[in-house]
Parts: structure tokens; sequence; C-alpha cells
């Protein structure tokens, strides 16, 4: 083969192993926008819900996204934002705490809880799965011992504005979204910490020898995914208006569906908060988009499967032959 | 009974490195064939041509007269040749009936494998070998004696003619190493060919009934049915003409100890080790791979846990719990395996150099750290140790090994530690390179720091260092200081076991 065609190759691939998640965004949102009654996908109301609907999986799973690029796994972050709901709507409404000391403990408890999981990884050198599979289904019990069984309900407003009411036109929970994710990315880009949690997850040896307490650095990152599981939990609890077992739950898999959708896009397969967010939005435009032509919810989540899977396997075999070529 | 393996004129050369060239010997049957030499001198790539690992450039094998061809592992098995590797393959939590029948094709039933005739065979070689515990041992609880008993019964399951044994007895008592012998003997006897590569040049000379001395990938001496006393071998092993390169004398004026190592063991390898690193010196420690220089480096560095014996930094005691503390310390370790401990390969050129001190980039009032600052730092010190790369903007692992490696000396030139301990400096590095290392490094200790170098390479402990201790299964086997440091010498020592009361 000719040196110059060789190289186009190369390029096209690079650009499908790196753009193509970015490329298929940019083609569902096309098709929805030309299928979709009256152009209404790209209506600035859908537009804005379908982030808003994003949002809470978005701060959850970059939260998540630190542990994974710490090399590390955590399958409590489901079963923790829903104990967190219950937990955070029954000290307002079952105990009477202010609503910002009940926000401010679910915080807190969340680190604990995440560092709970990297003690146990990194101190008693459990496997990841194990420990924080092993801890979220302690969680689950300790949130169905909580509501005993029914869900905390009467909320007062003022917690359900928090997810239900706007700023600037903007819905709060897009804001949030906003905030923590620029929060994340400025950890784990700009900061010391950030760099030694990359570091750690580049190459756990290497990073020991070069001075990196390799113990601390992953302990954090569990307990920065513990805070966002929490966050992320007690939002669902202010947007049900409910604390209700098992809620939150299927945040586990749509979190760690765009995490990995998000290793995909922009570098060669490694974790990053800008990709978990692309990856939290396609999955969110596909279910908006499927929803609005009006097809059938089984197809959504045949979509929200078939593309995890075909968009990294795609990556990895385009870089993988670009890197051939 | 087999006829004779020839190994004929075979070369083989990795880059630009000749490990082997026009190497000829004669494997007979009934004999034990002793390789030996230094440290790359060419008889591990030899025995891996003959395992079908490595493919000759050039040469042949010729088996009872006829040349075949070994293109795979399964090909070697084939022809009937087992080995036996230094590391251990066995693997733990298995008992020694299934470790033994690792790699033999069992009979089975509908897929389920009949264990009565592997049972059979594994009982008759455990006999033949003198395996004084049963088959049902987990692996793990045995002695790493009887380990190698396991792999020598497991080299032995299938038919075989002939056996290569890498440094089987590196880690065995003298005792041990005795009841080994006594057991290859009766491999021969059997008529089975054996080789046998070893450090210990006493158990060549008293073992093996043919020996071939290699040297830089030559074979340099060879006696078939003739004993080499050990003055011999140690003669062929450093060889006449060891050619002397102007040493760089020490331009800095010698401090006061920065290191001392006071009677440092493990539990592994390391026995009452003592020595001392001054500022201003470069105290190379040399020795064979194995020696134990490694795990001693990782115990003043805190990566491996300070056991029994002292160790002072500063006149003080310290013991590290994780490498940050040495680190935060001033101690800078540059690691033996560059791309699997030293370098982020996925990662640029200045977060490979930054990382190490990267709080001290942080900015004062903002949480963040100062990036451009932390670029022209980086560059600072790149173009210090002259790393080839357009920027520091680029993958480490897109470098030369030679520049991984100044990248991995970089990350300590931006702080400049007291002491700083080079595990193989020079590795894998071309020869400009590695000149531009050692005057980086002659340089870094003229400026007041101590440094210790450890290498394989004696040519490079010769070049570079004040003074080198060299070692010799896990003890001190000496001292050497200005114009004593020979390669020669440094080889001599390397070859010393206290064993022998030298």
């Amino acid at each position: 083969m000719p040196a110059q065609t060789n190289n186009a190759l190369k390029i096209s691939l690079t650009v499908v192993s790196k753009y193509g998640t970015l490329i298929a965004m940019a083609a569902m949102i096309a098709l929805f926008w030309a299928l979709s009654p009256r152009h209404s996908f790209l209506s600035m109301t859908n537009v804005l819900a379908v982030v808003n609907q994003s949002a809470m999986t978005a701060i959850i799973a970059s939260a998540l996204t630190l542990v994974l690029v710490v090399g590390e796994f955590d399958l409590s972050v489901g079963y923790h934002a829903s104990l967190a709901g219950v937990l955070c709507t029954g000290m307002i409404v079952r105990s009477g705490f202010p609503i910002p000391v009940a926000i401010a403990a679910m915080l807190a408890i969340g680190a604990v809880i995440g560092l709970v999981n990297g003690l146990l990884v990194t101190k008693a050198k459990v496997n990841a799965v194990v420990a924080t599979l092993g801890v979220g289904t302690m969680l689950v019990g300790l949130t169905y011992g909580y509501t005993q069984g029914s869900p905390i309900t009467s909320v007062p407003a003022e917690f359900k504005q928090i997810t239900l009411g706007r700023t600037l036109g903007v819905q709060n929970p897009i804001w949030i979204m906003l905030i923590v994710l620029a929060l994340l990315w400025v950890l784990l880009n700009r900061t010391a910490l950030g760099q030694r949690i990359q570091a750690v997850g580049a190459n756990q040896e290497a990073a020991r020898l070069a001075g990196v307490r390799v113990d601390r650095t992953k302990n954090i990152a569990f307990g920065i995914a513990g805070c966002g599981a929490a966050l992320a939990g007690l939002m669902l609890a202010s947007f049900l208006g409910s604390g209700t077992q098992s809620a939150a739950d299927g945040y586990l898999m749509d979190s760690f569906a765009a995490v990995f959708l998000g290793s995909a896009t922009l570098r060669d397969g490694s974790f990053h908060i800008v990709g978990t967010l692309v990856g939290v939005l396609i999955v969110n435009i596909g279910f908006n988009g499927l929803s609005l032509l009006g097809t059938p919810v089984f197809w959504q989540y045949i979509f929200k499967g078939g593309i995890l899977v075909l968009a990294v396997a795609l990556s990895s075999i385009a870089r993988q032959a670009a890197k051939e070529v | 009974m087999y006829g004779e393996i020839q190994v004929d004129k075979v070369s083989k050369a990795f880059g630009g490195v000749q490990a082997l060239s026009e190497v000829s010997l004669t494997l007979r049957p009934g004999a034990v064939h002793g390789l030996v030499g230094a440290n790359g001198a060419g008889k591990s790539t030899l025995i891996r041509v003959l395992a079908g690992a490595v493919l000759p450039d050039s040469g042949q094998i010729l088996i009872d007269g006829k040349a075949v061809e070994i293109g795979s592992p399964t090909a070697a098995s084939n022809l009937r040749l087992a080995f036996i590797h230094q590391e251990m393959s066995l693997i733990p939590g298995w008992d020694v009936l299934r470790n033994m029948a690792l790699g033999i094709k069992p009979h089975t039933h509908a897929g389920i494998i009949d264990w009565r005739p592997l049972r059979a065979r594994a009982q008759a070689v455990a006999e033949r070998v003198g395996m004084q515990f049963s088959l049902t041992t987990l692996v793990d609880d045995l002695t790493t004696a009887d380990q190698w008993l396991v792999m020598i019964g497991r080299a032995l399951m299938g038919e075989s003619r002939m056996i290569a044994m890498d440094e089987p007895t590196a880690s065995l008592s003298a005792q041990e190493a005795g009841k080994l012998h006594a057991i290859i003997r009766s491999l021969t006897d059997d008529g089975e060919a054996v080789v046998f590569v070893s450090h210990r040049l006493d158990e060549v000379a008293g073992l093996c009934d043919d020996v071939t001395v290699f040297r830089d990938g030559k074979t340099v001496e060879s006696a078939v049915g003739r004993k080499l006393s050990k003055p011999e071998l140690v003669r062929a092993i450093v060889g006449g003409e060891v050619e002397t390169v102007g040493r760089s004398e020490s331009a800095a004026v010698v401090g006061e100890a920065v290191l001392a190592v006071e009677s440092v063991s493990d539990r592994k390898k390391l026995r009452d080790v003592s020595l001392e690193v001054r500022a201003g010196e470069v105290v190379g420690l040399g020795g064979l791979v194995g020696a134990g220089r490694t795990e001693l480096a990782r115990i003043i560095y805190g990566a491996e846990k300070l056991t029994s014996g002292r160790v002072l930094y500063q006149g003080k005691p310290v013991r590290f719990a994780e490498p940050a503390d040495a680190v935060a310390k001033g101690i800078g370790l540059v690691p033996e395996e560059r791309r699997a401990q030293g370098i982020f390969l996925e990662e640029s050129i200045a977060f490979n150099i930054n990382i190490a001190t990267i709080s001290e980039l942080r900015a004062r009032w903002l949480p963040w750290l100062k990036m451009r600052k932390g670029r022209e730092r980086a560059q600072a010190a790149a173009d210090l140790v002259t790393v080839k790369a357009p920027n520091v903007g680029v993958k480490a692992g897109k470098l030369s090994g030679g520049n991984q490696q100044k990248v991995a000396l970089a990350r300590w030139m931006v702080d400049r530690p007291q002491l700083l301990i080079l595990d193989e400096p020079s590795r894998g590095v071309d020869v400009g390179a590695r000149a531009e290392i050692h005057r980086l490094v002659r340089q870094f200790a003229a400026e007041g720091s101590a440094v210790l170098a450890i290498s394989s390479d004696n040519e490079e402990l010769e070049v570079l260092c004040d003074r080198v201790v060299v070692m010799a299964e896990g003890r001190v086997a000496g001292e050497l200081q200005g114009q004593e440091i020979t390669q020669a010498r440094i080889l001599e020592l390397s070859f010393n076991r206290e064993s022998e009361g030298e």
C-alpha cells in the first residue's frame, strides 16, 4: 500500500477511535431533529429536559470516574445513593433537622462510606469489586431497616424546590451538575491530587516509587465517589418528593455505562470527566429521542446497552487498527 | 540411548547487541554440561534458542546428527527437550500432582480427566527423583529445594532426552544443593543430557563433566570430559584483556555519611549487609543479578519493609513506611525496570518529571497548579539531562529507551535529593546516552549529593564510581576503592561465596 493511503487510513481510524462517540451523538441529534414531530427534539424545552434528566447520573458518574481513573471500582454507588435519599428525607421529615444540615450530613456520611470502601481495598487488600459489592449490599440493608419498607413522604416543598426549581430559567439540577463537573474537572486535571490520581491509575508501582502515597490517593478517590453518590441520591429524593428505598439503584448501571462510553471519547480508552458527560448525554439523548418518536420502551433499553457495547468495541477496534496500519 | 545434541555456529543479535556469535558446543547423553559466564554473556540466550523461545539468526541445532528446526516451545518439547527456568513456575495453591501434570496432555473420558495414569506416572517420577513428600501436598507448603524437585519432576513427566536447568541452586543451601546434585547424577546415569547453568563455580567444577565458558556472546573455553578448576574458570570468565577506560576521578570533597546501612538482613536474600555512602561520592553496588542489590535499594527507599538491621540517613535511624516518606526526606530512586516501574509511558514528559514534586507547583491562593510553571520546570530539567524530544508535552512512551531513562533521571533533577539511588542506570541505553547519564551522575555528586549506583555492567562501575561495594548471594563480598576498581576484581568478588572462606 502506498504510504499516503496508509497515512490517510491511519488518520481516519484515529478519528473514529477518538471522535466516534461524538460523531454518533451528532448523528443522533440530527436524526431525532429530522424525525421528531415539528422538529420538537431541538426545542429549548426539550434540550433542557434532556440535560436535566442527565444531571444526577452525570454527577454520580463523574465522581465514579475518579475511582476508575485511579484503577479501582465502586459498585456501591447506586445503593449508596438510595440510602442517602431515604436518610436525607428521614432526617428532615422524621427528625426535623433543617434541610442544609441534612444535606451536609449526607455528604459527610457519603465521604465516610466511600472511605470505608477505600480502606477495605487499600488496607485489607480486598478486591474492589468484592469490597464495594459487599458494602453496597449492606447499604441496601440499612436503607430497608431505616424505612421499614414504606417510603418517606410529605417532604417539605423547600426540599423539593432544590431540584424542581429554576435559576435564570434553567433547572437547578443542571446548575448543580455543571458546578460538580467543573470542580471535578479542575480537581483531576489541575490539582496535585488529580495528578497523583492519574499517576496511580497509569502505573501504580511507578507512582509509588515516584513518592506518591498510593493508598491515601485511592482512599480519597473512593471518598469523592461516596460524596457524589450521596449528592445524586438526595437530589433524586428531592426530585421524587419522597425517600424511596432502591429509587437510585439504577444509577449503578447508568453511571458505569456512561463512564465507559466516555472512555471511548477523545482519549485512548482512559477515563475522564468530559468523556463521562458525553457518555451520560448520549444515553439520555437516545432515550429522549426514541420516546419522542413513540418507540416502545423495550427498544430504549436495547439501544442503551447496544450503544455502550458498540461504541466501546468500535473505538477499541479502530484504535488497534490504527496502531497496526 | 539417545545421541548427541550439537549446537553449530549459532548466532543471535538483539538490536545492535550480539548476544551469541558462532557458538558451538555438544551436549552428550549421560553427561552434565555446565554453562558459565558473567551476566549477559549469552548463556540464557542459548537456552532460549534450545527452548524454541528465540530463533537464531544463523547456525543450526543438530540432534542425532540431523538438523532440526526449533520454532516454538512445542517443537522443543516434541524433540524431548525439557527446561526448568530460573523463575519458579509452579502454580501456588495447587498440589504437587497437578503441578507436575501441567503441560501433559491427559487421558480423558468425555472431557473428564482420568487422573489414574497421571498419578501412576507422577508416582514413578517421584520415586526416581526421591521426593520425600506426598503428591497431594500443596506446593506452597514445600521448601524451595523441594519445589525444585517438583519442577524437575514436571520436566520428567514426559519423555525427555535433555533437561536444561537455569541456576537451580541459586536459592538453595549447600546441603540442599548437594541433594540436587545427586539427583542430577542419577538422571545422567539413565542417559539423560543435563545442561546446568550456575554462578557457583565450585559447584560447576565439582559436578559438571563438560564445561563451556561464555564471554560477550562467544564461547571462550570449553572442556569436554575434563574438569576445570575454579581458578581456571574465573580466568576464563573474566578474560585476560580487560580494557581500561579512563576513570573520572572524583572532583568533589567527600563529606559526611549521608547513608549508612548497618547489618541489614531480610528473610529472603540479604544477610548482614553494611555499607556507607558519603556526600559527594558515587558508590557502586556490583555483583551478579540476584545478589540482593535491588532488594537492598528497595529497603533503603521504603519500598520494602526493613525487618532486621538499621538504616541511618544523615546520621539518624530511619524506617520509611512507603517511598513517599523517603522522597520527603530527600531521597530519590531510579528503578531497575524502566517501563514497569520508572516511567508513565502514556503520560507526557512533563507529567513524568513533575509527579514526584507536584505539590510544589500549587498556586499560592488558588486550589490548582501552576501549569505553565510546571511545563517550564520540566523543560529545564529535561534540557539539563538532554532529553531529545520536540517539547515536554510528548508522551514518554514515544521516546527511545535512553531518553526514557533520562526522563526518569530528570525527575530527580528538579529538587536535587541528597541521596540518589540508581538501579541499573544505563541498561538498554545506547552508548551516547550512557556517557551522558554518567556525566550527569558525576556532576550530581560533584555538587554534594550522595549517589548509590547499582550496576551489573562492571565497566560502568569502573568508569562511574569512586568506590564499589560488591555483593554476592546476599552478602557484601568486598569493597574496592580508586585504582582497585577494575572489571576483573569486581567479577572475581561477584563469584565470591562466604562458604569458600575467601
